[in-house]
C-alpha cells in the first residue's frame, strides 16, 4: 500500500474532524446557560457521588493492564503469522503451536496465582 | 542439515528451556510448600544437562555452524559453560541463602535457569535482531530477580535502579542498531561487516554506533560510565543475585561486544579498540579508589568489579589477531578465573551475612578463630582478585597484560599495572582484617551443605586453573581461533 | 508533496506531545500527552509504508500499554494535590545534553548517505514478515514468547506478594 492509498482515511478525518468539533462548540457558544448544583454534579442523574473519582486504585487494575499487554503482543505476533499461513505448511502451524503453547504455561501461572480474582 | 542436526546442536538451549517450563509447571503443580527444594534440584538436574550437552559439543570439535540468528561455535559453547556453571553455583549456594525469606522460591530458581538461557542465546547471536532479544530477555530477568525480596526497600531500589537505568541503556544500544542497519540494509553481523566500511563518513557513523551499542553491552558488564546502577544494585540485591550479576551477566555483555566488534565492524577496529581502551582506563581507576573507601563488603565488591571489567576490557581493547597474545583469549581467560573468584568471594559474604545478617567489613574481624576454612577460602579469593600467583586470577591478568604490552600499548599497560597495586592494597586489607583484628564475637559461623559445595567446587577451581592451566588455555586458544578467523 | 506537507505536520505534532509530556505539571496530563506522541508516531510509520510496525504501534502503545501507565499513576499516587513541578535541578544539564546529542545525529545523518541502502517495500510485506517469524527468525519468535512467561511471572511477583 502507498500513501495515496491512505486518502480516503485523510478525507474522511478532515471531515469528521470538524464537524465533532462543531457539534461540540456550537451548544455551548449558542446553548442557554442556567447551572445549578444539581446540574453540575459529575453524573447528572442517577446515584449521588460518595467520593472523590481520582483516589488511588487497587493493584488489580494494574495486573489485568500486564496481562492485556502481553496477550496484546502475543496478538500482534499471531497477525503477520495469519496472513501468511496458506504458505507455511506444517512447519508453521507447529512453530506457532510452541509459541501458543509456552505462553499456556504463562497463562496457566497467571490463573494458578489468583491474579484472575477480584479481592 | 536436517532437523536432528539442529536440534542437536541447540540441546543446551532446549534443555534449559525445557528446565524452566518444568520448575514453573512443578512448582504449581505442588501442593504443599518445600522452601523452593525441589525447584532448586530439578534447576540444578537440568543445568548439569545443560553443561554436558555444550562440552559435548564443545569437544566433538564442532566447527563453527550459523543457522537461525545463531552461532554454534566454540566461542559461545564456552561463555554458554561458563553462565551455565555460574549459574548452578548461584542456586546451590541459594538453597539454604534464601530459604524463608521469600514465598515465590519456584519461580526464583525458574528466573535464575532462565537468565541462563537468555545469555546461551545472547552469546551465540550472529544476528542484531538476537542480540538485542538476548540482552533484553537477560535484563528483565534480571530486575525481577534484584528485586527480589519485596519486603526489603533496599533490594526494590536496587531493582527499580537496575531497571531504569537498563531500559534506558537498551534503548540507546537500539539505536546503535538502527545505525548498522540504515547504513547497510541487514541485521546479520556478517553482512554488516562485509558491507560497513571506514571511509569517509561512515566511519563518523560508525564510531557513533560503536558509542550507542557500548551503552548496552557496558551496561552489562558495568564499565565506566555505564556502571552508575552497580553499586546500589549489587548492594540491594540478594546475594547470590549479586554473584550472578557480577560473573555470568557480565561476561555475556563482554561475550556480545565481543563478537559485535569482532563481526560486524572489523573495519573499524583501530576506532573501538582505541574507544574501549579509554573505557577500561576509567573503570579500573575509578572503580578502585572508590572500593578503597567502603566498608560494606558487597559495595566494596561492586567497586572492585568495576575495575574487574576495566581489566577485562583490556583483552578486547589490546586485540592482536596472530598475535602470541592476541587479547582476545585473555579475555576468556580472565572471565573463566574471574567466575570462580568471584562467585567464590561472594559465596563466602553470604555465609557470613547469614550468620551475622551483616555485609559490613567489621563482621570479618577475626574470621580466622571463627570460622578457620571460611577466612583461607576467603583469601585464596581475594589473592585470586588481587592476580597473586599461582591462583586463577593470575592468568587472567598475564594474558591481558601480555596482550596489552604486545601491542605496544604502554600507557594503558602502566595504568593498570598502578591499578593493580592499588587494588590489592584493599583486598589485602581485607585478609588483614579476618587475621589480625580481633573481634568481641566468638560464636563458630556454621555453614549450610549447599553453600559448602559451591565454596568448594569455587575454590578448587580457582587452584586447578592456576596451577594447571594448560588445559584451559589450549581450549580457549582454540575457542578464540574460531571466532577470529571468521571475523577478521 | 502532500506526503511530505502530511510528515511535517505530524512531526511537530509528535514533537509538540512529547514536549507536553515532559513538561505538564499534572502527571496524568504527561500520560495524555504520550499516548498522543504516540499516535503521531503512529503516522509517522504509515507514511513510511511500515504497516506492520504501525499496526503494532496502535496496537500495543496506544491500545495496552497507555492503558498500564494511566493504571500505574491512578494507582501509585493520589490523582489531585500532588501536581510537582516535573523540574529538577539538572533539567538545564539534561536538556543541553539532549540539544547536543541531536545536533551531533543531525550533522552525521547530513554527510552520510542512507539512500543507497532503501528498497521499495514489498507489496505483500505482512506475509513476509509472517514467513519470516518462523522460518529464519523463528529462534527470536519462540524465545519472544519465553520473554513474555517470564514477564507474566515477573509481574505477578511484583504485583501480588506484599497482599497475600
Amino acid at each position: 500500500m502507498t500513501s495515496a492509498d491512505y486518502l480516503p482515511i485523510l478525507i474522511l478525518i478532515l471531515i469528521a474532524a470538524p464537524f465533532a468539533g462543531i457539534a461540540i462548540l456550537l451548544p455551548s457558544v449558542l446553548g442557554p446557560k442556567n447551572p445549578n448544583r444539581m446540574k453540575q454534579e459529575a453524573i447528572e442523574s442517577g446515584m449521588i457521588p460518595f467520593a472523590d473519582a481520582r483516589r488511588r486504585f487497587p493493584v488489580q487494575y494494574y495486573m489485568v493492564a500486564v496481562l492485556f499487554i502481553i496477550f496484546d503482543i502475543e496478538v500482534i505476533f499471531l497477525f503477520p503469522w495469519a496472513v501468511s499461513l496458506n504458505q507455511l505448511k506444517i512447519f508453521g502451524l507447529i512453530e506457532m503451536g510452541v509459541f501458543l503453547g509456552i505462553l499456556l504455561i504463562g497463562y496457566l501461572y497467571v490463573w494458578k496465582k489468583g491474579a484472575f480474582e477480584w479481592e | 542439515m536436517n532437523a536432528l542436526d539442529i536440534l542437536q546442536l541447540l540441546s543446551p538451549e532446549l534443555i534449559l528451556a525445557l528446565t524452566g517450563f518444568v520448575v514453573v509447571s512443578v512448582d504449581l503443580a505442588m501442593r504443599r510448600r518445600d522452601e523452593g527444594r525441589t525447584a532448586a534440584t530439578i534447576a540444578l538436574l537440568g543445568l548439569g544437562g545443560a553443561l554436558v550437552a555444550t562440552l559435548l559439543l564443545a569437544f566433538a570439535g564442532t566447527s563453527t555452524v550459523e543457522a537461525f540468528t545463531l552461532a554454534i561455535d566454540p566461542y559461545s559453547l564456552f561463555f554458554k559453560a561458563l553462565a551455565i556453571v555460574s549459574v548452578g553455583l548461584v542456586i546451590l549456594a541459594s538453597i539454604s541463602f534464601m530459604r524463608g525469606k521469600s514465598r515465590y522460591l519456584g519461580e526464583y530458581y525458574a528466573l535464575l535457569v532462565f537468565a541462563a538461557l537468555a545469555i546461551s542465546l545472547a552469546v551465540s547471536a550472529t544476528n542484531l535482531v538476537m542480540v538485542y532479544l538476548g540482552i533484553e530477555f537477560l535484563s528483565i530477568t534480571s530486575y525481577i530477580l534484584a528485586s527480589y525480596f519485596r519486603q526489603d526497600l533496599r533490594s526494590q531500589e536496587a531493582g527499580v535502579k537496575y531497571f531504569l537505568y537498563g531500559a534506558v541503556a537498551g534503548a540507546v544500544m537500539l539505536y546503535g542498531i538502527s545505525l548498522l542497519y540504515g547504513a547497510t540494509g541487514s541485521v546479520d553481523l556478517a553482512t554488516v561487516g562485509a558491507l560497513f566500511s571506514a571511509e569517509g563518513d561512515q566511519r563518523l557513523l560508525g564510531i557513533a554506533a560503536i558509542i550507542l551499542l557500548l551503552a548496552g553491552f557496558g551496561f552489562k558488564a558495568s564499565l565506566v560510565p555505564f556502571h552508575q546502577w552497580a553499586p546500589d544494585t549489587y548492594e540491594g540485591a540478594p546475594t547470590p543475585i549479586t554473584a550472578f550479576l557480577s560473573t555470568a551477566s557480565k561476561a555475556a555483555g563482554f561475550a556480545v561486544a565481543g563478537r559485535v566488534f569482532m563481526v560486524a565492524l572489523p573495519n573499524l577496529v583501530a576506532d573501538w579498540t582505541a574507544i574501549l581502551g579509554s573505557l577500561a582506563i576509567l573503570s579500573m581507576t575509578l572503580g578502585n579508589l572508590v572500593a578503597l573507601k567502603q566498608t560494606n563488603l558487597k559495595r566494596l565488591l561492586a567497586y572492585s568489579s568495576i575495575a574487574q571489567a576495566g581489566y577485562i576490557v583490556l583483552g578486547l581493547a589490546a586485540l592482536n589477531p596472530g598475535g602470541d597474545f592476541d587479547g582476545v583469549g585473555g579475555l576468556l581467560i580472565y572471565l573463566l578465573a574471574y567466575l570462580f573468584t568471584n562467585i567464590g568471594a561472594f559465596l563466602v559474604v553470604m555465609a557470613i551475612e547469614q550468620h551475622s545478617g551483616s555485609v559490613d567489613l567489621a563482621a570479618y574481624n577475626g574470621l580466622i578463630k571463627r570460622a578457620p576454612a571460611l577466612a583461607l577460602w576467603m583469601t585464596l579469593f581475594l589473592l585470586s582478585l588481587a592476580g597473586i600467583p599461582p591462583l586463577a586470577g593470575f592468568f587472567g591478568k598475564f594474558f591481558v597484560f601480555a596482550a596489552v604490552v604486545e601491542r605496544n600499548l604502554l600507557t594503558l599497560a602502566a595504568i593498570a599495572a598502578v591499578n593493580a597495586v592499588v587494588a590489592a592494597f584493599y583486598y589485602l586489607n581485607i585478609v588483614r582484617a579476618m587475621f589480625f583484628v580481633e573481634s568481641e564475637e566468638q560464636k563458630p559461623v556454621s555453614v549450610a551443605a549447599g553453600l559448602s559445595a559451591a565454596l568448594a567446587i569455587s575454590g578448587i577451581m580457582v587452584l586447578v586453573i592456576g596451577i594447571a592451566a594448560q588445559p584451559f588455555i589450549t581450549w580457549i586458544s582454540r575457542s578464540v581461533e574460531m571466532v577470529l578467523v571468521s571475523g577478521m | 508533496m502532500a506526503q511530505q506537507a502530511l510528515f511535517l505536520i505530524m512531526a511537530v505534532f509528535t514533537l509538540g506531545m512529547a514536549l507536553g509530556t515532559v513538561t505538564s505539571r499534572n502527571i496524568f496530563h504527561s500520560a495524555l500527552f504520550l499516548v498522543g506522541s504516540f499516535a503521531g508516531v503512529a503516522v509517522i510509520y504509515f507514511l513510511l509504508e511500515a504497516e506492520f510496525v504501525g499496526v503494532a504501534q496502535i496496537i500495543i502503545y496506544i491500545g495496552a500499554i497507555a492503558t498500564l501507565i494511566i493504571f500505574a499513576i491512578m494507582l501509585s499516587r493520589s490523582v489531585t494535590g500532588q501536581n510537582g513541578s516535573p523540574m529538577n535541578r539538572q533539567w538545564a544539564f539534561a536538556a543541553l545534553g539532549a540539544a547536543l546529542l541531536f545536533a551531533a545525529l543531525a550533522w552525521l545523518f547530513s554527510r552520510v548517505d542512507f539512500g543507497s541502502t532503501a528498497q521499495p517495500v514489498p507489496e505483500d510485506a505482512i506475509a513476509l514478515i509472517g514467513a519470516g517469524l518462523v522460518t529464519e527468525y523463528v529462534i527470536p519468535f519462540e524465545v519472544a514468547s519465553i520473554l513474555l512467561l517470564v514477564a507474566l511471572v515477573g509481574a505477578i511477583l511484583i504485583a501480588r506478594e506484599r497482599h497475600s
